[in-house]
């Protein structure tokens, strides 16, 4: 287990670290919201990740170094991160050197990697390219998440589009 | 594509109105909203950066007040 715990996701060293071993994911969730306009404070990234072979991979290579352990887990269990684990899961909450790290194998109202990429779109973050959920698939898998505490955040997303349609862009 | 570069809207929203989201809609302060608008998308990640700066801030402000 990381010894120190962030304040919040270092989103910028985080994305370099899945970046730099060439890991198939899309930005979504609050980390998506902020990026497209989103003023709502978020403390974790959540990325839906590919899984393909290759890029479980690559996950477990990105990650090793930032000593992911499950998210809110008693210190101890017999947790391994690697390709197997990965394959053995779907969505894992964790915990990282780095921050917390949400990595989703599927997400309600969206799918996996491959249904949401479409729907998707390519910006550059610290020098980096980085797939990010777009707003209209964002709003809708928020609405389909039907949490109370998403309420707010789908507001202010529909907020965002309503004034972007305003702005016209 | 650049950091500007989100696709722009287009079209009307491939949703129908949700009367529970509309009433929270009302509470969007619109201002911030086009404020946050005018940044570039690491803009705003920095923005929420520090912002998680100051919120461990006022937690451990928080906590040392009331003696913990």
């Amino acid at each position: 287990m990381p010894d120190a715990k962030p304040s919040g996701a270092d989103f910028e060293r985080l994305l370099k670290a899945l970046h730099g071993s060439a890991v198939e994911f899309i930005v979504v969730g609050g980390a998506a919201a902020t990026a497209l306009g989103s003023s709502r404070l978020t403390l974790d990234l959540d990325v839906v990740y590919s899984r393909t072979t290759a890029n479980l991979t690559a996950l477990a290579r990105a990650l090793g170094p930032l000593s992911p352990y499950l998210r809110g887990a008693p210190p101890g269990l017999p947790f391994h991160w690697d390709e197997a684990t990965l394959r053995r899961g779907l969505n894992f909450t964790l915990t990282t050197s780095l921050g917390d790290l949400d990595l989703l194998g599927e997400i309600t109202g969206g799918g996996n990697y491959e249904a949401l990429l479409p729907h998707s779109f390519e910006l550059t973050l610290f020098g980096i390219p980085c797939r990010c959920l777009g707003l209209d698939k964002l709003i809708q898998v928020k609405r389909a998440a039907g949490r109370p505490k998403d309420l707010e955040a789908v507001a202010e997303l529909e907020a965002i589009r309503e004034e972007r349609h305003k702005l016209g862009r | 594509m650049g950091s500007t570069d989100i696709p722009p809207v287009d079209g009307p929203p491939p949703f129908e109105p949700d009367p529970v989201i509309e009433a929270y809609k009302q509470g969007v302060d619109r201002s911030l909203v086009r404020e946050n608008l005018r940044r570039t998308p690491e803009q705003r990640l920095q923005a929420l950066a520090a912002l998680q700066r100051f919120a461990e801030e006022l937690r451990r402000a928080g906590r040392q007040a009331v003696g913990r």
